[in-house]
């Protein structure tokens, strides 16, 4: 059986398409990537990186804390665990 | 409906409404309506510091070297925080408490108030290393009329929400006269008044305590007033978990996950809510042009403050569903962030080398494997 991947691709509305480790939380790949995604607490507690999740699944490292509707991720405190489709507010 | 502080009859918490259903009884946790709240009590804990830890020496030193402008931006801005968690350190209890149903959104509530005392001490602790004597600072904050005009606008809704509870759990519902005024008491008009003074509470928290830790790191920004800064740090710290709080609630109300009638009213005072967040917009605008009437400092002037009010109250009223209403898309102040990193927060001068200290982190489960290198 193929190992489970290590990055997925991400799609981010507006912005472009990015791979994404499944080593890092979403945020740092965001960053890593030039992508200057808005952060306070990088622990999910805050939610100033609220962002919307318009395809794929990611599993949260921490419990996140903020307010997040249905359709919305913390990526300071998630990993991918499929290729995702994101509107990050810059 | 009269208040008890151990209502004897049998309630089921897991039903009752956020606030205004049953009292609360049995201060249980084992079962929780709305598991968020222990969690957030729980992180809180973790949390805890204790002002005097942090070393703010250095700063007396730096104090002197400020110019007058500069002294003037750094003390009104003090007296600012100083006014804000007088306020957050007891209006949160006598407010909420006596009409909240749930066991885990009234601990909640008790720690988050708790902790704004420590903010409120750790204030006294800043000031009592600058001025022999900080008398002259304090007094001043009740008698300036920059600090009064928003002091008014701050209390108003948590004063006439505890005003209206007190009404209704003496008097119960219906008019009543109060010395020569008449007060229309109600269940309905209750929860109005608290979806206001939530919605008012969020912008204290969310926008006016963020424009005051603005100026503070400004000055940390120039290596100026650190301990100020890190005492301040771990004050953002707490303050983004509370805001996270009152966002939770409000997005609880609005979607109709708590109370059916508070769904109802965020729905009809939506525009007196917004007007509530754009007031305080208003006035942190003109607060900024009271700190800077003397002069700028370096890496912060007026004009980039009120950016700021604008970024952080887009943020924070897109947060609770509603439009942002402002222009400006990136942050004025991209270096906020470093300081609002929790992991950046330091403690003690002893956690200095270990970025996420935790108090009390014990790991029970121990590997065989752990104890491979241990020779008897």
């Amino acid at each position: 059986m193929a190992p489970p991947p290590t990055s997925y691709r991400i799609d981010v509305v507006d912005v472009g398409t990015l791979d994404a480790s499944t080593e890092d939380t979403l945020l740092t790949s965001l960053e890593k990537a030039g992508v200057r995604a808005q952060f306070h607490c990088r622990e999910g507690f805050c939610g100033a990186c609220r962002t919307t999740l318009l395809s794929g699944d990611v599993d949260y490292t921490t419990d996140p804390l903020a307010f997040i509707d249905d359709d919305e991720i913390l990526p300071c405190c998630c990993i991918p665990l499929s290729p995702l489709k994101v509107k990050v507010p810059l | 409906m009269k208040y008890t502080t151990f209502n004897q009859k049998t309630t089921d918490p897991l039903v009752e409404p956020m606030f205004f259903g049953n009292p609360v009884n049995v201060a249980r946790y084992d079962q929780q309506k709305h598991a968020i709240f222990e969690k957030l009590i729980e992180k809180q804990i973790s949390f805890f510091w204790r002002p005097e830890e942090v070393d703010v020496t250095r700063d007396r030193v730096d104090f002197q070297k400020l110019t007058d402008p500069e002294k003037h931006i750094f003390i009104s801005n003090l007296k600012y925080q100083t006014l804000l968690d007088s306020v957050q350190g007891r209006s949160p209890n006598i407010a909420f408490l006596p009409i909240i149903s749930l066991p885990e959104l009234e601990t909640w509530v008790e720690t988050w108030s708790f902790f704004e005392t420590i903010h409120s001490r750790s204030y006294t602790h800043i000031l009592r290393n600058l001025f022999s004597d900080p008398s002259e600072i304090f007094e001043d904050i009740v008698v300036n009329d920059q600090i009064k005009r928003r002091a008014a606008d701050i209390s108003r809704y948590y004063d006439d929400l505890i005003f209206a509870t007190q009404l209704w759990q003496t008097l119960g519902e219906g008019e009543h006269k109060v010395n020569g005024e008449t007060h229309v008491i109600n269940q309905y008009e209750l929860k109005k008044k608290l979806f206001l003074c939530m919605n008012s509470v969020n912008a204290l928290e969310a926008i006016r305590f963020y424009v005051s830790f603005a100026c503070t790191f400004a000055f940390a920004e120039r290596k100026l007033m650190e301990g100020n800064s890190k005492i301040i740090r771990l004050i953002a710290r707490d303050e983004n978990l509370h805001l996270s709080s009152t966002q939770h609630i409000l997005n609880l109300w609005a979607r109709g996950k708590d109370d059916p009638d508070m769904a109802q009213i965020a729905e009809e005072c939506k525009d007196e809510a917004r007007a509530i967040f754009m007031n305080a917009v208003q006035q942190e605008k003109e607060w900024a042009d009271y700190l800077f009437q003397n002069g700028s400092m370096l890496g912060m002037n007026k004009d980039i403050l009120c950016q700021y009010v604008e970024y952080i109250a887009n943020e924070r009223m897109r947060a609770i569903g509603y439009e942002p209403p402002f222009e400006v898309k990136s942050n004025p102040l991209p270096w906020m962030n470093n300081y609002l990193q929790s992991d950046n927060v330091q403690v003690a001068p002893q956690e200095s080398e270990i970025s996420s200290y935790l108090v009390g982190q014990i790991d029970s489960s121990v590997d065989e494997s752990d104890f491979a290198d241990f020779e008897l």
